[in-house]
């Protein structure tokens, strides 16, 4: 991919700030308007294939004595099933924890005496592993990384250590209400299993398991090397070679996913669920919606999806933080994301605040839902929006880790890494009609989730809601494993 | 999230960030040893202003800071939090913006901006596309003299205020901890005593005219520095300077400074405090830490990371690992100008005790005080140092806040620069003489925290 060079449309973001200045009186001073804007520069990423099918690719940016590389592994805890939840993220885990013949305290003294980091982990579609070192130690680093990846020895000891650290987390991350929300919904809301796992997976996942998904899923067919930072390609390649080419292509099967019907409701809040977490400290506040149909792949999806993210609830002065911070002082912070899938898609707006106000933000949240189903977005409102995201995407990379992301998040989709040239173009061209009729398709029907302590929002909650039935769940018997969440 | 209070809460997560050594400027590469220093230029003018800049122009970005020499220490008798109440006032309206303009000049045209309050100091800052300079130039200096706070929206960020310490404090089971006892426990008569969230009471007895004294007293431009990093013209990025704060008129009288010290310690102090909603016990041991301006403070960073940088670090491999008797296990060095807390600190592991993380958190204390370091944990230290100035310093904020916390902490924007080098020059002697200097058994503090229903208080 080249160089381009991309011109911000700073014309109308001008127009925009005038226009909010203009309101101020005559004895009031204007602010300086800004002067031309400078080109930011999106850097070519260059790429090749190993005989064993890894591809490598290569972004250098030498401002910066660092080096960030990423092995993206294209499989992640969407090849779990619910009673193995975990499995992708602690496989991932494990490989810091040991090879054939390095031991884990030898493997964190070698990249700690070399300055550097390594750290594995598993999201939904993806594991990875991510070294960040000073160029003069990357040979090194290097060697490590090739060895936690294709030597792992996934031994018994570490196996029971790790999981006694994952259930103790997760005892702790269940008594905060804003984590429990979200582990909730991802049965109640999304029919899928939290990545992390839950107490009964991790508990059962077998180290045989785990020996399976790595042999299945750490192939090179099935990943992506990806250098960023102070390196140049020949370096890289070279480097990829020297430690990767050694690797065998077990040739992954390649799995089909289909897409399912999005279901369409005209209740903007079709089921309320409370769980009650008593002597919660807040009540977290979450509307959550399921979209079948709505993929990461899709591009005609992804930027009308995005720009109506930034709208509602993506960055400080969206709606939802206007609406229930800035204007109301109900909470800390309020916004909303989606978890971008392989097939599907999840959206959850979140928000935390006082026990007593959780029905009167639960209601808030829905109006917005509401309001962006059916009326436009002005320009004025929308081409600051989409200079949040814009602004977002050239900041994250200036740093070899973002940089090393945004190229990973293209592999993972398949998509052309020509996207990073015509990211600021795509979002630009979003409308307001395309924000609403996203809006109105696919974001209506969802849940209201709240965690909190119960007895101070009940009453409040049903009056509000009179005609939406509420299920209510005591965090002590709740059980995401059956259908109606109780143990 | 957007205005907040770091200090203590930052400082749990065992962050090495205070005394970062110096970074580079663009393109250029580490030199064989230590780190490139930062090419700053330092000017103050006729109204007290200090100025530095730090022009990079790799990027079209550019980052600018307001420091402002008060903090949570400085907040009023019976209005504990109002230094980061405060903090939040200053994004409302003045006399020539209305409230929420500085999003609209950084967040609407693809920046950001945010502040936090530390105990000592409160740092205002953004990054925005270069050619908003001028313009963030002119919005800082408009804050500095022209706040207008009207009590509604007092009241209503109050409210913010307010959730805020509920989502630190209340609604995480080790806020209350690390929140509120570490200080209130360790400090007996300095103001750093009161934690900078504040509590809800005196929250609530905040007042429009508590604003107005506060902002006068504090906000002043020789109360102040300006810190630009990024894409600029040096000639150009002067004369706004000039034509912007050199009209800030610096206030006549001076400006109240804590002058109160905290005693030494006499005896070990031992308090066990409950909560609701914990799931394993923790504990805490803390020792008062030498001012930020000691000679002492590159040992303490090394002894920091010896024993609690990375995984391989003593105290995880000990807790963590062998003994497996604790999820967290952690030394951090919270310097304060004042003289701050080296806390040791561990959160249980299923079925394991606060005495028992007690005793090992000492026992390794025991260890690095009793035998010298080994040359090559002295070596990984300076290695993982290196390389976390590098990573800080990516990006212009990066080396902005850098900046600024050598001005507050060591009095002189140069120390961003002369820290590497202490920090190499770190000996083994160095690090088991300050092991000994500062912990010693009468300069310790113990807490203990548990579920509440350890004391059968669940309702």
């Amino acid at each position: 991919m080249n160089n381009v060079k991309l011109k911000m449309k700073n014309f109308a973001k001008i127009s925009a700030l005038l226009a909010v200045l203009s309101v101020s009186s005559f004895s009031q001073e204007q602010p300086p308007a800004p002067s031309s804007p400078r080109t930011v520069k999106i850097p070519a990423v260059q790429e090749k294939t190993l005989p064993n099918n890894l591809k490598v690719a290569v972004v250098t940016r030498k401002n910066v004595p660092l080096v960030t590389v990423e092995l993206l592994i294209k499989s992640g805890a969407n090849l779990e099933n619910a009673r193995e939840a975990g499995l992708a993220d602690m496989t991932a885990s494990l490989l810091t924890k040991g090879t054939k013949t390095r031991s884990a305290t030898e493997i964190a003294e070698e990249m700690e005496f070399l300055g550097g980091s390594i750290s594995a982990g598993a999201g939904w579609n993806l594991s990875q592993v991510v070294v960040s070192v000073m160029p003069d130690k990357l040979d090194k680093a290097m060697a490590i990384m090739s060895d936690v990846v294709l030597n792992p020895a996934f031994d018994q000891k570490e196996i029971d250590l790790l999981k006694s650290q994952t259930l103790d987390n997760l005892s702790f991350s269940l008594k905060q209400p804003g984590f429990l929300a979200s582990y909730v919904a991802s049965k109640y809301s999304f029919d899928e299993h939290p990545a992390g796992g839950t107490v009964d997976s991790i508990n059962a996942i077998t180290q045989q398991q785990i020996v399976g998904f790595h042999g299945n899923e750490y192939s090179p067919g099935n990943a992506v090397l990806i250098f960023t930072g102070d390196i140049t390609a020949l370096k890289a390649n070279a480097l990829a070679q020297k430690f990767f080419a050694g690797w065998k292509d077990s040739l992954a099967t390649v799995r089909g996913v289909g897409l399912v019907q999005n279901e369409v409701s005209n209740a903007v809040v079709k089921r309320i669920l409370v769980v009650d977490l008593p002597n919660a400290g807040q009540a977290s506040v979450n509307y959550t919606k399921n979209l079948p149909n709505i993929n990461r792949e899709r591009v005609d999806y992804y930027f009308p999806a995005s720009v109506m993210n930034s709208v509602l609830g993506g960055g400080y002065s969206s709606r939802l933080n206007q609406e229930i911070r800035i204007k109301r002082g109900l909470s800390y912070g309020a916004g909303s994301s989606f978890a971008w899938r392989m097939a599907k898609s999840n959206f959850s707006t979140r928000t935390q605040t006082k026990n007593e106000s959780a029905g009167e933000v639960a209601e808030l949240v829905a109006k917005e839902i509401e309001r962006l189903g059916s009326g436009d977005v002005p320009a004025i409102e929308l081409t600051p929006r989409k200079s949040v995201l814009t602004g977002d995407f050239g900041r994250d990379l200036e740093t070899t880790g973002g940089l090393a992301g945004q190229v990973a998040e293209l592999y993972l989709f398949n998509l052309s890494l020509a996207e990073l040239n015509s990211y600021m173009a795509n979002v630009n061209s979003v409308t307001s009609m395309q924000i609403k009729n996203f809006a109105s398709a696919n974001l209506k029907g969802g849940d209201i989730i709240i965690v909190g302590d119960s007895k101070m929002f009940m009453d409040d909650l049903k009056k509000r809601f009179p005609k939406t039935n509420i299920k209510v769940v005591e965090s002590d018997e709740l059980d995401i494993s059956k259908d109606d969440l109780k143990k | 999230m957007k205005k907040r209070v770091i200090g203590i809460i930052l400082s749990l997560a065992g962050t090495l960030a205070l005394f970062g050594p110096p970074t580079q400027v663009a393109a250029q590469k580490a030199p064989a040893t230590g780190v490139a220093p930062l090419l700053i230029r330092q000017r103050i003018l006729p109204n007290g202003l200090k100025i530095i800049s730090l022009q990079d122009n790799s990027s079209p970005t550019v980052a600018v800071n307001v420091w402002y020499n008060v903090g949570s220490k400085d907040d009023p008798q019976g209005r504990s939090g109002f230094a980061h109440m405060f903090e939040h006032m200053m994004f409302k309206s003045t006399r020539n913006m209305k409230s929420e303009m500085m999003d609209r000049m950084t967040e609407d045209v693809g920046g950001f901006n945010n502040a936090s309050t530390w105990d000592d100091f409160t740092n205002y800052y953004e990054v925005v596309p270069s050619n908003y300079l001028e313009t963030l130039l002119w919005a800082e200096s408009d804050r500095m003299v022209n706040l207008n706070v009207d009590e509604a929206t007092f009241k209503s960020e109050r409210d913010v205020v307010k959730e805020e310490f509920r989502q630190r404090i209340l609604a995480n089971p080790y806020g209350r901890l690390f929140g509120q006892y570490i200080e209130s426990l360790s400090f007996t008569t300095h103001p750093y005593k009161r934690p900078g969230i504040g509590n809800l009471d005196e929250l609530n007895a905040a007042t429009n005219t508590d604003a107005d004294e506060f902002y006068k007293t504090f906000y002043r431009p020789d109360n102040a520095t300006l810190i630009v990093v990024g894409d600029f013209n040096q000639a150009q990025f002067d004369a706004w300077v000039n034509k912007y704060f050199n009209r800030v008129k610096k206030p006549a009288g001076t400006i109240p400074r804590v002058t109160v010290t905290e005693p030494s310690r006499t005896k070990e102090m031992r308090y066990t405090r409950t909560a609701p909603n914990v799931p394993f016990p923790a504990v805490a041991i803390t020792y008062l830490a030498p001012p930020s301006k000691s000679a002492d403070i590159p040992a303490l960073r090394i002894a920091e990371t010896i024993l609690a940088g990375g995984e391989s670090s003593r105290l995880y491999q000990s807790l963590v690992y062998e003994q497996q008797i604790a999820q967290q296990a952690n030394f951090s060095t919270d310097v304060r100008v004042d003289g701050g807390l080296l806390n040791f600190i561990a959160i249980m592991s299923e079925g394991h005790t606060a005495a028992e993380g007690e005793k090992s958190l000492l026992d390794e204390l025991k260890k690095i005080q009793g035998a010298p370091v080994t040359a090559k944990e002295l070596e990984k230290a300076k290695n993982q140092l290196i390389t976390r100035a590098y990573q800080e310093r990516e990006q212009n904020d990066g080396k902005a806040f850098a900046i600024g916390q050598a001005i507050i902490y060591e009095g002189n924007a140069n120390a961003v620069n002369s820290d590497i080098k202490k920090l190499q020059a770190v000996t083994i002697a160095d690090v088991q003489r300050v092991m000994k200097k500062y912990f010693t058994d009468s300069n310790r503090v113990v807490i203990y925290y548990q579920n509440e229903e350890a004391k059968g208080n669940n309702e």
